[in-house]
């Protein structure tokens, strides 16, 4: 299956450490994470039986994203370390795509 | 736009969004590009990101704090620790249930189980 989110500001999005991962012992099945996650990206399933949120589509996860993990009362979701991303991050502005997106941004709503 | 709910309470009820420190923001553009729900905009005079629509930022979340390369983007309290008093607070659990519900009948292949699939 063909993802939206192949690439993350020029690097490819599998490249990029960053997803939930539940502890099905933790989790209680509210279902928090699974609609606090944005449609467009709808990373989660719900296992109707057992009763326990599902990671679906982890390359769907939106990068830096970690509000699943924010918002479980259980402390059952968590995320890889933040600062290989925040490297990503960095060498993305470095080669200054950042600007340049922010340039065509800015340049469509002048 | 103008009546943003969160789990169904009124967005408008909770002070959640960024603050730019601009003495370390270097205006490398990652905020407001990355931003999926709007938050900022640019300021050409200054060339440096603004927060202009405040009540657009998702309450807990800190993901452009979290990639912005100088650190310069903060936020007023720990997002785990402000979002479990929200939700100790309110009863939003009913309301949850329900966008779950919703979920997955608009998206039938996330109901794994016993969904309308299999």
């Amino acid at each position: 299956m063909t993802s939206s989110f192949e690439y993350w500001h020029g690097k490819p999005r599998s490249d990029i450490d960053w997803q939930p991962y539940i502890d099905t012992k933790k989790c209680t099945g509210c279902g928090m994470c699974v609609v606090t996650c944005s449609e467009k990206r709808n990373v989660f399933g719900y296992d109707l039986k057992e009763k326990k949120a599902v990671i679906l589509y982890p390359e769907n996860c939106m990068v830096g994203c970690n509000n699943c993990q924010v918002g479980c009362l259980w402390d059952a979701i968590t995320f890889p370390d933040i600062k290989s991303v925040k490297d990503v991050s960095k060498d993305i502005q470095e080669n200054k795509v950042f600007k340049e997106e922010l340039e065509k941004k800015i340049g469509i709503r002048r | 736009m103008n009546e943003k709910k969160w789990h169904g309470l009124e967005r408008n009820l909770f002070i959640w969004h960024p603050d730019i420190n601009y003495d370390a923001c270097n205006s490398c553009g990652m905020c407001i590009v990355t931003c999926g729900s709007n938050v900022f905009s640019w300021n050409i005079e200054r060339n440096k990101p603004s927060i202009e629509n405040p009540g657009n930022c998702v309450i807990g979340c800190t993901t452009c704090g979290k990639l912005c390369p100088e650190n310069a983007i903060t936020f007023p309290e720990d997002p785990k620790v402000y979002v479990r008093k929200i939700i100790t607070s309110y009863k939003i659990f009913p309301n949850v249930k329900k966008e779950l519900n919703e979920r997955l009948l608009k998206f039938p292949d996330h109901a794994l189980n016993g969904g309308t699939k299999q």
